[in-house]
C-alpha cells in the first residue's frame, strides 16, 4: 500500500463513477475492498477511497460488510455510509441499532460519539421506524444532557509537546458569547472558545439534529407511521424527574430561548452574524414544533417571540426570521388569545416592497404563502389584499419563482380580484422595469434626487420616477395593496417611458412567464366567473390588446393566449356577442387589428360566426347580423384586393379563411345576404391567381383559401342545409359538441355530394 | 437533512457536466433495486445539475454578467464569495425525486455547487454550508488550476463533506468551530 495504491483506487473510482451504466467488478475484488475498508491497519485515505468505490457501486450484491464488530467510531461512520447507500430497510435498521448501542455504552478510550450522531440522523431520515421506543428514550435522554450540560469552560489545545505547553497548570478560560462577553449561562452553538471539548462538540451535533429528532420522536402522532405512540400516563410535575421525551422537550425549549437571546448580540466576527440568523430561524421552528407537541409551551413561546419581533422587525437583515415567527403565531396565537395582526401586517405590507430583490427571502416568502394557502381564501384579509406586493417577488426573480406562482395564483383569484390581477399580469414586465428604477433611485445620493425639473419633461426613466407627470403612475404600479378604484386612467405614458428597459434581461425573463400565468388565469377564472365578470374581461381584453409593453415576442405570445381564451369566454357565454356588440364591432372593423393582432382578431371573428344567432340569444336581430356582416365584409374586401397597395395590410391566410366562413355563417342565418357572399366567394379564384397576391402568399395557403371558398359557396347553394350546418342547436351534450367539432368534415361531405366529379370547380 | 451534494460545471454554450456528486443514503423501498437503482440515482443528479445550470445562466444574464466567466490567472488566488451568485428553487414530487426537494445553489467562476435538501430544511443554514464548502473544495481539489483533478480525488471531497456535512447533516458551526474543523483537516483557509 502506498501512493500507487491510492492512485489505483482513485482511477478505479473514476471509471466506476464516470458512467451511469453498471460496471461489473469481480466479486472477490469487491470482497477485498470491504476487507481493506474494515482493516484497522489501512491508512485512512485508502479506507475513504474503498468506501467511495463501494458507495458508487451501490446497491451491491456482494456486500458482506457489517458494522457489528467495528469499535472505531470514525470507521463505523464510514462503513455506515456504505450500508445506508444500499436502500435496504434491514441494513438501515441494523446501522441504527449499532449506533444506539455505541451511544448507550461507554466508548473505548480515544473514541468520540461525535461521529455517531450524524449517522443516527441519517438513519431516522431514511427510515423513521428503525428504532424501538426504548432506544429512542436512551437517545432522547442523552440529547437532553448534551444540550443542557456541556462544559462552560473552554477546551484545551492539543498538547504539542515542548517546554511551553503545560496544560495542567493553565486554568481553562470560560466560554464567551459572540460579542465577546463572558457567558453566564449554558453552552450553545453560539458559544465561543479557542478550543472545544468533546461534549461541546456533542452539543453542536445534538442541536443540529434536534429538529428532525423532535419531528420524528418528539410527540404522539408525529411523522412515524410505523410506530404507535401511546400517550404517557403521567403529566410533568415540577421537582419530579421527567420522562425522557418530556425532559428533552424541556431542555430543547430552554436552549431555543437562550438562542433567541444570543442571536441579537452584535458579533465580533461578521460571519457569525449569518449563523446567528440561521440559529434564530431554527430555534423558532423548533419552538413551533414543541408547541404543537405540548400546548403548555405556547404562552412562553408567544411572549418570548413578541419581544423578539419588536426587536428585529426594523432590521432588514433579520427579515427571513420573521417568517417562522409569523408561522408560529398563525399556528398557536388563537390559543394564546394574542392579537398578532400587527405582525402579519408588517410582514405582508412592508417586507416584500423592501426586499423583493433578495432571492432567498423571495423564495421563502412564497413558500410561506403556499404553506398557508388557506389564509388567502378570506378576501378581506391582509394576506389576500397584498397580492400586488407578492407579485414583486415574481417580477424580479422570475425563473426561480414561476413554478411556485403557478401553484399560488389560484388562491389569489376570486371575483373581487380577477380584473385587477388581469391587468397586473399583463403589466408584470413593466413592474420589473419599475422595480429596477425604484432600486436605482433609492441608491442615488440625496442631491441628485431633487434635480428633476418639474416643468419640463424628464430625460430619463430615473428622472421620471419623482416627476409629477409620472409619479402617481409609478406609485400605482408599485402599490402594496389591492386598489381597484385607484387605477389611473391610463398607464400608457408610463409604459412608453419604460420602453427603454424593454430589452433588459430581467424584464425579458419576466415577460416569458406571463403567457403561462395568463393561461392559468383564464382557466381558473372560467370556473367561477359569472356573466358580468366574463363580459368585463372580454371588454378589458380587447382594450388591453392595444396597451401592452412593447416587447415583440411578449406581445405575440400574449395575443396568442388572449385570442384562444377570448374564444373560450365566448363559448362560456355566447350572449356576450350580442351584449358587447359595440365593442366587438369596433374591434373587428379596424383593419389594422387583423395585421397587428391576428390571433385575437381571428378568434373574435370565429366567435361572431359561431355565436351571433337567435339560438344563442333571443335578442339577436336581423339588423345586428347585417351590421356585423357589413363590418366584416368591409375588412375582408380590404385585405383581398386584387392589386394590393402598399397600405394594404398583409395578413395570415387563416384570417381570410375564418372571415369567409364567418360571413357564410351569418348569411345562412339571414338569407338576404347570401347573394352578396356568394358573389364575394366566387371572386376568390381571381384573387388567389392575381400575380401581386401570389408573390405575398405561398401556394399551399392560396390553394387552401380557394378550396375553402368553394366549399362555402357550394354550401350556400343549399340554404336550408347551410342553416342546419351552421346553426346547430346549442351544444349541451357531448354528442352535439362533437357535431360542432366535425364542421370541416361536414363541409367536405356536402361538397362531395354536390360535385360527384372531383376536380370540377365552378368559374 | 441534505439528500445530495453536487459539484458541476454549468457550461454556457457547452452542456453542463457533473464533476462530483454524493448522495447521503438511499431511502429504502423507494423504487427498483439493483443496477436500475444506481442508474436512477445518476440520472436524478443529472437532472438537478441541468436545472442548476439553467438557473445559473439565467441569473448571470439578468445580472448582466457573461455566462462563462474566466478562471483567474493564478490558481492560488483567494476567491471572493462576496458577489457569488446563487439561488434556491424547488423541484416537484416525481421530477426527479419521489418527494419534493429544495435545491440551494451557489456559483463560483465556472463552477456551481448545489445542495439537494428535504422540504422544510433550514435554507439559511444550507446557504452558509455551501459558502463554507465552496472555497474549501476549490482549495483542496485545486479546482481553479488546469486539469480534471476533482474527478481523480474523491477522497479529498469526501473528507471535506465528512466534516462539514457528515451524512448530509448540516452543522451549526460558528467561526471558532469552523477554525477547529480546518485545523483537523489541515486546511489553511484565507479569512
Amino acid at each position: 500500500a502506498g501512493p500507487e495504491a491510492v492512485d489505483g483506487l482513485q482511477r478505479l473510482h473514476l471509471s466506476v463513477a464516470a458512467t451511469k451504466y453498471p460496471r461489473k467488478l469481480d466479486g472477490k475484488f469487491v470482497e477485498q475492498l470491504q476487507t481493506v475498508l474494515c482493516s484497522p491497519k489501512s491508512p485512512e485515505q485508502i479506507q475513504v477511497l474503498c468506501a467511495a468505490i463501494l458507495r458508487e457501486m451501490s446497491p451491491c450484491n456482494d456486500l458482506v460488510l457489517s458494522c457489528d464488530e467495528i469499535q472505531d467510531t470514525k470507521l463505523l461512520s464510514l462503513v455506515s455510509s456504505v450500508l445506508l447507500a444500499q436502500g435496504s430497510r434491514g441494513e438501515v435498521a441494523a446501522v441504527g441499532q449499532r449506533v444506539v448501542q455505541g451511544l448507550e455504552r461507554r466508548l473505548p478510550e480515544g473514541q468520540s460519539a461525535r461521529f455517531l450522531l450524524p449517522v443516527l440522523a441519517n438513519v431516522i431520515s431514511l427510515s423513521p421506524g428503525s428504532l424501538t421506543e426504548e432506544q429512542t428514550n436512551v437517545v432522547s435522554k442523552k440529547l437532553a444532557d448534551w444540550l443542557r450540560y456541556a462544559s462552560i469552560q473552554q477546551g484545551m489545545a492539543q498538547p504539542s509537546g515542548g517546554f511551553f505547553s503545560s496544560p495542567r497548570t493553565k486554568q481553562p478560560a470560560p466560554i464567551t458569547e459572540v460579542d465577546g462577553a463572558v457567558a453566564t449561562d449554558f453552552f450553545t452553538v453560539l458559544s465561543v472558545a479557542q478550543h472545544y471539548t468533546q461534549d461541546q462538540w456533542l452539543n453542536v451535533q445534538a442541536f443540529s439534529m434536534l429538529r428532525n429528532w423532535l419531528l420524528c420522536y418528539g410527540g404522539p402522532g408525529t411523522s412515524c407511521p410505523e410506530k404507535l405512540w401511546l400517550p404517557h400516563p403521567w403529566k410533568s410535575t415540577p421537582g419530579r424527574l421527567l420522562p425522557p421525551r418530556e425532559r428533552l422537550r424541556d431542555k430543547a425549549f430552554a436552549y431555543c430561548q437562550r438562542l433567541v437571546e444570543q442571536s441579537t448580540r452584535r458579533p465580533l466576527k461578521k460571519e457569525d452574524g449569518d449563523l446567528q440568523k440561521a440559529c434564530l430561524i431554527e430555534a423558532v421552528t423548533i419552538m413551533d414544533i414543541i408547541c404543537k407537541q405540548d400546548s403548555s409551551y405556547v404562552c412562553r413561546a408567544v411572549s418570548c417571540l413578541k419581544i423578539l419581533h419588536s426587536r428585529i422587525c426594523g432590521d432588514a437583515t433579520y427579515a427571513r426570521a420573521l417568517l417562522p415567527i409569523a408561522q408560529l403565531f398563525l399556528n398557536h396565537s388563537k390559543q394564546a388569545a394574542v392579537d398578532s395582526d400587527a405582525i402579519y401586517k408588517h410582514l405582508f405590507s412592508d417586507i416584500p416592497a423592501l426586499l423583493f430583490h433578495n432571492p432567498s427571502l423571495a423564495f421563502e416568502f412564497v413558500q410561506f404563502c403556499k404553506d398557508n394557502s388557506q389564509l388567502f381564501t378570506d378576501s378581506s384579509s391582509i394576506f389576500r389584499q397584498s397580492f400586488p406586493n407578492l407579485f414583486k417577488f415574481l417580477a424580479w426573480n422570475s425563473p426561480a419563482l414561476i413554478s411556485e406562482f403557478v401553484d399560488l395564483l389560484p388562491f389569489l383569484l376570486d371575483p373581487g380580484t380577477a380584473t385587477e390581477i388581469f391587468h397586473l399580469l399583463l403589466d408584470l414586465p413593466c413592474l420589473t422595469a419599475a422595480l429596477d428604477i425604484q432600486l436605482r433611485a433609492a441608491a442615488l445620493p440625496v442631491s441628485e434626487k431633487a434635480g428633476a425639473d418639474p416643468a419640463g419633461k424628464p430625460a430619463t426613466c430615473l428622472e421620471a420616477f419623482h416627476h409629477p407627470l409620472y409619479r402617481s403612475m409609478f406609485q400605482y404600479l408599485l402599490r402594496s395593496r389591492a386598489a381597484p378604484e385607484d387605477a389611473p386612467d391610463s398607464l400608457v405614458p408610463l409604459r412608453q417611458l419604460l420602453g427603454s428597459l424593454a430589452g433588459s434581461p430581467r424584464v425579458v425573463q419576466c415577460a416569458e412567464t406571463v403567457p403561462v400565468l395568463l393561461e392559468l388565469f383564464f382557466r381558473v377564472v372560467a370556473e367561477f366567473a359569472d356573466g358580468s365578470l366574463i363580459n368585463q374581461l372580454v371588454v378589458l381584453l380587447l382594450q388591453r390588446s392595444d396597451q401592452l409593453y412593447d416587447i415583440p415576442a411578449f406581445k405575440e405570445d400574449v395575443y396568442r393566449v388572449l385570442g384562444s381564451n377570448l374564444a373560450m369566454l365566448c363559448g362560456l357565454r355566447p350572449a356576450l356577442v350580442v351584449e358587447l356588440s359595440t365593442e366587438i364591432l369596433e374591434f373587428s372593423g379596424a383593419v389594422s387589428n387583423i395585421q397587428s393582432k391576428e390571433a385575437i382578431f381571428t378568434h373574435m371573428a370565429w366567435a361572431v360566426g359561431e355565436f351571433l344567432s337567435v339560438s344563442h340569444d333571443k335578442r339577436c336581430t336581423v339588423e345586428q347580423i347585417t351590421r356585423f356582416f357589413e363590418t366584416l365584409e368591409a375588412v375582408l374586401f380590404e385585405i383581398t384586393q386584387l392589386r394590393p397597395q402598399a397600405s394594404t395590410p398583409s395578413c395570415a391566410p387563416r384570417a381570410i379563411s375564418v372571415l369567409m366562413a364567418t360571413l357564410t355563417k351569418l348569411a345562412a342565418r339571414s338569407q338576404d345576404l347570401i347573394p352578396r357572399v356568394s358573389m364575394f366567394l366566387s371572386k376568390m379564384r381571381t384573387f388567389v391567381q392575381s400575380p401581386a397576391v401570389t408573390s405575398v402568399y405561398c401556394e399551399e395557403d392560396l390553394e387552401e383559401i380557394l378550396i375553402r371558398a368553394t366549399e362555402l359557396m357550394n354550401l350556400l347553394k343549399m340554404p336550408s342545409v347551410a342553416q342546419f350546418v351552421f346553426t346547430p342547436p346549442v351544444a349541451s351534450t357531448r354528442f352535439q359538441k362533437e357535431v360542432n367539432d366535425s364542421l370541416p368534415l361536414a363541409l367536405r361531405m356536402v361538397t362531395q355530394l354536390l360535385e360527384p366529379a372531383a376536380g370540377s370547380m365552378p368559374v | 437533512m441534505v439528500r445530495a451534494f453536487v459539484l458541476l460545471a454549468p457550461g454556457g454554450p457547452a452542456p453542463c457536466r457533473v464533476l462530483y456528486a454524493r448522495t447521503f443514503g438511499t431511502p429504502p423501498g423507494a423504487g427498483p433495486g439493483g443496477p436500475r437503482q444506481r442508474l436512477r440515482r445518476k440520472e436524478q443528479l443529472l437532472v438537478v445539475a441541468r436545472q442548476v445550470a439553467s438557473q445559473c445562466q439565467l441569473l448571470q444574464a439578468s445580472l448582466g454578467r457573461p455566462s462563462s466567466p474566466q478562471l483567474p490567472q493564478l490558481p492560488d488566488e483567494p476567491v471572493s464569495l462576496q458577489d457569488a451568485p446563487g439561488g434556491v428553487f424547488q423541484m416537484s414530487p416525481g421530477d426527479p425525486f419521489p418527494e419534493r426537494v429544495t435545491v440551494v445553489w451557489l456559483s463560483v467562476l465556472a463552477l456551481a455547487f448545489a445542495l439537494v435538501c428535504e422540504p422544510q430544511e433550514n435554507l439559511s443554514l444550507a446557504e452558509i454550508t455551501l459558502r463554507r464548502l465552496a472555497p474549501r473544495l476549490l482549495l483542496s481539489l485545486r479546482l481553479l488550476g488546469p486539469g480534471a483533478d476533482v474527478l481523480l480525488r474523491p477522497d479529498a471531497a469526501d473528507g471535506l463533506l465528512d466534516r462539514l456535512l457528515p451524512h448530509g447533516q448540516m452543522l451549526f458551526l460558528n467561526e471558532r468551530f469552523l477554525q477547529a474543523v480546518d485545523r483537523e483537516l489541515g486546511l489553511k483557509v484565507s479569512r
